[in-house]
């Protein structure tokens, strides 16, 4: 019984990482159409920043994760002022844009190298290492504050999309840039907050991680193809989506690990199977967009 | 004598909405047929069903004896029917006479192995003669080698017409040819869209502008609401009552209302 | 001299350089141009595929392992010959490349990547695991040279094929690209819906440019299975991919001219840079393909023609 609690808790901690990251992804797909291969690099940007504010700072840990937030939002909406804005401004094709995403990824990675090297950097956890117990329960303090902290950031994804004006326009110019622009909403303004909240999201994502695998330059490419997985499974239609592909695919995951008689390493493998398998059957996801047919 | 092209009780549904119902008429070779109506009508509908960008839900199409319904579009080309768009779609990397010659991709036999070891030299130089032969057809012998982005509307019009003709097509369907040119661009077309029909292929042209299809189109075809409802001389379709209430009607109907 | 002597005066004349190279260079210096050669004849091949076709595949390194390891496995444990052995590579190779291409030709821009990223790992992921039949991670080593006709192929008639493979490369995407079905390649890239309908099969034109790329990718790995003796499986990982990219987008995309320039460029610069710059040369490309994308897409390639053309207007 406690065992299965643990699985749990195992695949609710990797679900909420991927799930953070798919909905970074959905933040500036869905107003822009551009697919963000940088998402990864922003996480590990957030996994670094904290590493910074918490280890060698100091700083209080509620300090460290607004500064991180901040610090790979301001990160993301720069890299979107200085170099995407522009090339939309051209009309620039969605290939190059995708190539210029995939060029900024390596720039973030390797400045993140120059000023961190390639060691792996420990993260330690906010609230110890130690487990929470409630009777037969138990699990990792850091898998509940990851969790907890997944669930808020999607409770307030959540309200503002379907209870704020701001989200109500932000729906607007997903559905339609054009119509959008032409009932008076700012574009510019939209693209760049999108890009700010997606880093903020990744950053937090990477920043949750990071005491779990240590903060390392490897680290983003992998978290670029799950959530990309995530999201593709679940729906890039609908917030939810992100939340059930994460789930989805850290099920399949951790319970092929447990259950299936392969070495640990092909573990790598299943993200990017179900993804292969996802984009040619159900390219779509599980979940329907709104309103769609 | 059967029809170049012959259409039968072509149907499309969208939905609940019929965009084309039980349309029938044929096409000549070396005749020029306008197919005309108001906003709606199924004119795109039509075009798009013949070049096989759409499936048709009931009906068939008809070339030359073989039955081309539901045909994919590059199946359609490669049956040589060819078409312009009506925004123009030339490719932007490539010049104008390498524009042209892509229309003339159907007509060319070496296979694409052959290609590798450097055969099939000759076939793309008189390829290439064509090109230049039908640039100056449509009235651009000296933009050859320019890019298209230099074109104006008008003369990216000619080039569409001119890969369209590359294809050596028995029919080229024309989509609102007349859009976007300025009256001396549309004399301009008008003799090019004549000239073609006199070398014997047939022209099926979607238009809205009277000025331009009245004294070009041998005939008229009439759609409202999707179904035909008039099929015969332009003259005659000039003073044709139903015609006239299909293009007014919405217009005395709104006075009425106001009124 | 008309258009064809100045062509075949140009082939020879190059050919004659990189063979002449060959000898004038040594130990170190050869090995640089070895490893030179194969990644200017990977930039052609792929950037026929990305370039003059627009896909987005990330899979070029993976079927050059696929190539590499081939050949090599068929050759040290099955003990076949080198002409059987590389047969059935290749016939492996365009299999797998079909197999991919295939269901691939229906994903686009980003997916295509992603799918093509998700394939090249899971080969890297396949090889580590291999166990006794792969090396495992520390690949295969130590195998001989094979001969041609008693003629070992080490050293400097090594470097001689390898020339051989390049220009056949260079030759074969030449004759390609310059003829209908390059243009219709061009047509695709540029719009696709325009293209078919000029009659031009889009799924399979895709098909065909995929699977032939590949494969060549898979002859180069051939190649490369003997330039150290030594397969590993970093080697045909992400990194030289992306690597890959960035030189073909700096060199120009859509020019074999480009594609040499970028290869070479890139490939060079850590050598003469080395110490100096140190890890820090990926950044520096990082930065300019960003500046390339945003400010001369024709790449290094573009920035000549236009020298050429602003020096040619000088009286």
């Amino acid at each position: 019984m406690t065992d299965a609690f643990e699985l749990l808790m195992s695949i609710g901690e990797a679900a909420s990482i991927y799930a953070l990251v798919a909905l970074s992804y959905m933040l500036v797909l869905r107003p822009t159409g551009i697919i963000n291969f940088a998402v990864g690099e922003w996480a590990l940007l957030g996994a670094f920043l904290s590493v910074s504010t918490v280890v060698t700072l100091k700083l209080p840990y509620p300090l460290a994760v607004l500064l991180v937030l901040a610090g790979v939002g301001a990160i993301a909406w720069l890299t979107e002022r200085l170099t995407i804005r522009p090339m939309v401004e051209r009309a620039a094709p969605l290939m190059t844009l995708i190539l210029l995403m995939l060029a900024v990824d390596i720039v973030y990675r390797e400045a993140a190298v120059w000023g961190y090297g390639t060691a792996n950097h420990f993260a330690p956890m906010p609230f110890g290492s130690g487990r929470v117990e409630f009777g037969p329960f138990g699990g990792s303090t850091q898998s509940l504050v990851v969790i907890a902290a997944t669930v808020l950031v999607f409770a307030a994804t959540w309200y503002f999309f379907e209870r704020t004006v701001q989200g109500k326009a932000f729906e607007a110019v997903a559905i339609d840039r054009t119509v959008a622009s032409l009932m008076g909403i700012n574009l510019a303004r939209v693209t760049a907050l999108s890009f700010f909240a997606a880093g903020a999201v990744a950053g937090l994502a990477g920043m949750l991680q990071a005491p779990l695998t240590t903060a390392s330059y490897l680290m983003g490419l992998p978290l670029t193809i799950k959530g990309f997985s995530a999201m593709v499974i679940g729906g890039a239609g609908r917030v939810e989506g992100a939340v059930l592909g994460g789930l989805v695919l850290a099920a399949s995951e951790r319970l092929v690990l447990r259950y299936a008689p392969v070495p640990s390493a092909f573990a790598i493998a299943i993200p990017l199977l179900l993804l292969i398998i996802f984009l040619l059957v159900r390219p779509t996801g599980i979940l329907k967009a709104k309103g769609a047919a | 004598m059967s029809a170049l092209l012959e259409v039968r009780n072509l149907t499309k549904r969208f939905g609940g909405l019929v965009a084309v119902e039980d349309l029938s008429f044929d096409l000549n070779a070396g005749e020029i047929l306008a197919i005309i109506g108001p906003n709606g009508a199924g004119k795109t509908t039509t075009f798009n069903l013949i070049s096989g960008s759409l499936k048709a839900n009931a009906g068939r199409v008809v070339l030359g004896g073989i039955d081309i319904t539901g045909l994919p579009p590059h199946k359609i080309a490669g049956h040589g029917i060819m078409r312009t768009f009506q925004h123009n779609m030339p490719f932007v990397s490539m010049t104008v006479i390498e524009n042209v010659l892509v229309g003339s991709h159907r007509m060319m036999r070496t296979p694409w192995p052959a290609l590798m070891a450097g055969s099939g030299m000759a076939e793309d130089r008189s390829a290439r003669v064509r090109a230049q032969e039908l640039l100056a057809f449509v009235g651009l012998p000296d933009y050859a080698d320019r890019s298209v982005g230099e074109l104006s509307f008008g003369q990216g019009r000619l080039l569409e017409t001119a890969r369209a003709l590359a294809g050596r097509p028995s029919m080229i369907m024309f989509d609102e040819p007349a859009a976007g040119l300025t009256p001396v661009e549309c004399q301009r077309l008008a003799q090019v869209i004549r000239d073609i029909a006199a070398q014997g292929i047939a022209v099926l042209l979607i238009e809205h502008d009277m000025n331009f299809l009245l004294p070009l189109a041998h005939r008229v075809v009439v759609l409202n609401f999707g179904r035909k409802i008039a099929d015969a001389l332009p003259a005659t379709i000039a003073m044709d009552a139903a015609v006239i209430a299909a293009y007014l009607g919405t217009a005395r109907r709104k006075r009425a209302r106001a009124g | 001299m008309n258009g064809a002597m100045r062509t075949a005066t140009a082939w020879i004349g190059g050919a004659a350089l990189l063979v002449g190279l060959t000898y004038v260079l040594g130990g170190y210096g050869l090995d640089i141009y070895r490893k030179l050669l194969l990644t200017a004849t990977l930039a052609l091949s792929y950037n026929f595929m990305f370039g003059f076709a627009g896909q987005i595949a990330l899979s070029h390194y993976t079927f050059y392992g696929i190539g590499a390891y081939s050949v090599t496995i068929l050759m040290t444990q099955a003990g076949w010959s080198l002409p059987l052995a590389a047969l059935a590579t290749i016939g492996i190779s365009a299999v797998v490349a079909l197999a991919v291409a295939i269901p691939a030709n229906r994903l686009e821009g980003f997916y295509l990547a992603l799918a093509t990223l998700a394939l090249a790992q899971i080969f890297i992921v396949a090889l580590v695991q291999g166990g006794e039949f792969t090396g495992g991670a520390d690949g295969i080593f130590g195998f001989k040279s094979p001969e041609i006709f008693g003629i070992p192929l080490s050293g400097t008639n090594f470097v001689i094929a390898l020339i051989g493979l390049f220009l056949g490369t260079l030759a074969v995407l030449q004759f390609l690209g310059r003829s209908y079905f390059g243009r219709a390649c061009r047509a695709i890239r540029d719009n696709p819906r325009a293209a078919a309908a000029m009659g031009i099969n889009v799924a399979r034109t895709n098909i065909i440019v995929f699977t032939l790329t590949s494969s060549l990718a898979a002859i180069a790995g051939i190649f490369y299975a003997f330039a150290d003796r030594f397969v590993n499986p970093y080697v045909f990982g992400i990194e030289p991919m992306f690597l890959l990219v960035f030189m073909v987008i700096v060199g120009g995309t859509g020019r074999h001219a480009g594609a040499i320039v970028g290869a070479t460029v890139l490939f060079l610069l850590p050598e003469f840079l080395g110490d100096i710059v140190g890890r820090r040369y990926i950044l520096i490309y990082g930065l300019l393909v960003v500046l390339a994308l945003m400010f001369q897409p024709n790449g290094l390639i573009g920035l000549y023609d236009q020298l050429r053309h602003r020096l040619a207007r000088r009286p």
